[in-house]
């Protein structure tokens, strides 16, 4: 109990290493209000979205196909997805339907807390991507539903480059054929926790979370993912690199559940982490829960240092010490990130990578 | 004029001694061979002189174009004008060969307050020198040394220097591991980069066959951790003739 908050403590297994000692604070806070939103924008050229502390900023939007009100965001008891209400935004696509472009939602919490509630909603061969930005010094809570009928596919790529909270809750089910891709770069200078559900329900779908944490300082990310295999036929990736420096914490644990009837599943977990002082912290877990008999289940978890022998080579050719450590820093990030479907989207997210490496 | 002056070198390594007083002194213009046996010390003066953490300095001094080397970091040696071949080049996957050494030589050319070469004249370069030792172009845009083979390994090592330029290689047994087509290559490029009246070689190597296309000026035998003897290329073929029990002797 975290006072009225109502918030998970450590000694809760699935929160073990998140930190939520700064929401009750980040809660109460007072937004600071207007924040420069220009340079946040990739200009995918297709629908966007600004929200500022939680509040859609219709003068700066151009939706699209998105409704923004009322949204079911099936968090559940989630202790903060369902905190993040009943407001925010809705896709709703019909049959063989989809923006020509990536829409592209900006957030921005200047200081307090940002509830959003979303809900994504792709009949039959509906296609989408989607790109998120979440900035500024508050406190980001997005709870989602999506729900993906036979072969509709979703992209959705996200950045966290804020230096508050961002608490991002996923819950989605996928029909049979259907694909969807979550991919998260954390490369700002505040704190994370991302809950990830993915149900495979319909037989060979296609689900993958994954995606790159950059932590130094004091700071502390923790994503938990679970890609739940209910029927046969169905491929799920994880692919998470971390990067921790200082005392920061990168956190993963990522698990994939195959049911009795999902026979033929194809699942693989990459989990790495990359320590770049020896008291900064990774934790890796992998899980995997199999009922099924004839299943491809590989996972891998490693956490190490950058490799000495590659960084005197780099210095006997002439790159300094910290450009040599960026070079091999971002080489381990990059294919966290290759598989990001927008070339601008991905060149974006890059970019801030970069930016952070060298900051 | 002086470019490499060591003298009365020592060094260990993990606590033991490996050089044990060695001294040597390469002018310009100069293609020095340091020859000797297995343990002799040969890879640990070249990482010694090229500064690898690990390969503690324990007495004596090395000057390089009348700067002191050893106060020197790796990456200033570096841009300095130190080029440090490997006999096992280093993989770097996620890092493609363009843009290794691009960071490389910018940083050099940072070093030296000279402007960084922009993408086009970089790519040209790396071209150029690719090209002058038959490295295949996608080469340069796989990452650093990632499912290279041997002999593809050390052209990549030759396109470096190439590239970079530089006015003291040291390199380190080189010719190993490469066919004759390979060594017939690495010799050539080791002749049309460095052979200048400006810049010197120090060429570290086991065997004599690399000096049947380097040809060099002096040829020296480690030994012990030190140098045992010195004489001209006649020194090579006497080597591999007796073998090097014979001078240990």
């Amino acid at each position: 109990m975290n006072g009225v908050l109502d918030l998970p403590s450590t000694h809760d297994e699935a929160w073990r290493w998140s930190d939520l000692s700064g929401l009750p604070a980040l809660a109460g806070a007072r937004p600071g209000g207007r924040a420069p939103t220009g340079e946040l924008w990739i200009g995918c050229g297709g629908p966007r979205l600004l929200f500022i502390d939680g509040a859609y900023r219709p003068e700066e939007s151009d939706p699209g196909p998105v409704t923004v009100g009322p949204a079911e965001a099936g968090a559940g008891d989630h202790p903060l997805g369902r905190l993040a209400g009943h407001q925010g935004w809705r896709l709703q696509l019909a049959r063989d339907r989809g923006p020509a472009a990536t829409i592209e939602i900006v957030h921005v919490a200047t200081g307090g807390p940002a509830h959003v509630a979303a809900e994504i909603v792709m009949d039959e061969d509906a296609q989408a991507s989607l790109v998120e930005t979440f900035a500024g010094e508050g406190w980001h809570n997005v709870a989602r539903k999506i729900t993906l009928g036979r072969a509709a596919r979703l992209g959705i790529a996200r950045r966290v480059l804020g230096g508050g909270f961002a608490s991002l809750t996923d819950t989605a089910s996928l029909a049979a054929g259907a694909s969807l891709d979550i991919a998260t770069l954390a490369a700002g200078s505040g704190d994370s926790r991302l809950d990830t559900r993915l149900t495979l329900e319909g037989g060979g779908a296609y689900g993958e979370a994954g995606g790159a944490l950059l932590a130094r300082g004091a700071q502390r990310h923790d994503a938990n993912a679970v890609l739940r295999h209910a029927a046969a036929g169905g491929t799920s990736r994880q692919l998470w690199r971390s990067v921790a420096d200082d005392r920061a914490t990168c956190a993963v644990a990522a698990r994939v559940e195959v049911a009795r009837d999902a026979q033929k599943t194809d699942a693989e977990q990459s989990l790495k982490g990359l320590l770049l002082a020896r008291t900064a912290t990774i934790n890796a877990k992998p899980e995997l829960e199999i009922f099924a008999d004839d299943v491809k289940c590989a996972h891998g978890a490693t956490v190490g240092e950058l490799d000495r022998n590659a960084l005197f080579y780099l210095a006997s050719r002439g790159v300094p010490p910290v450009e040599a450590k960026a070079l091999l820093t971002r080489a381990f990030v990059a294919d966290a990130l290759a598989r990001i479907g927008d070339e601008a989207v991905r060149a974006a997210f890059l970019a801030d990578a970069e930016a952070w490496l060298g900051a | 004029m002086t470019m490499l002056n060591i003298e009365n070198l020592s060094a260990e390594v993990g606590g033991k001694t490996i050089l044990n007083g060695l001294s040597l002194s390469i002018n310009a213009g100069e293609i020095h061979a340091i020859m000797g046996p297995n343990g002799a010390g040969k890879s640990t003066l070249a990482y010694t002189l090229g500064g690898r953490p690990g390969y503690e300095v324990t007495g004596g001094s090395v000057r390089f174009l009348g700067e002191d080397l050893l106060a020197k970091e790796p990456h200033e040696r570096a841009a300095a004008g130190l080029f440090l071949g490997f006999q096992y080049p280093v993989e770097i996957p996620g890092v493609s060969n363009v843009q290794f050494l691009r960071s490389a030589l910018n940083a050099q050319r940072v070093a030296r307050g000279q402007a960084e070469l922009s993408g086009g004249d970089f790519l040209r370069l790396a071209r150029a020198q690719a090209d002058a030792l038959g490295l295949a172009q996608d080469m340069l845009k796989r990452p650093v040394n990632v499912g290279f083979s041997g002999g593809e390994k050390k052209r990549n090592e030759m396109v470096q220097m190439g590239i970079i330029d530089p006015r003291l290689a040291i390199l380190d047994e080189t010719d190993s591991g490469l066919d004759i087509d390979a060594l017939r290559v690495v010799g050539h490029g080791i002749n049309t980069i460095m052979r200048k009246p400006d810049r010197a070689v120090l060429l570290i190597t086991h065997y004599q066959r690399l000096l049947d296309y380097v040809k060099p000026d002096f040829v020296h035998v480690l030994a012990g951790g030190r140098i045992v003897r010195s004489g001209g290329a006649e020194l090579a073929l006497e080597l591999e003739r007796e073998g090097y029990g014979a001078l240990a002797a």
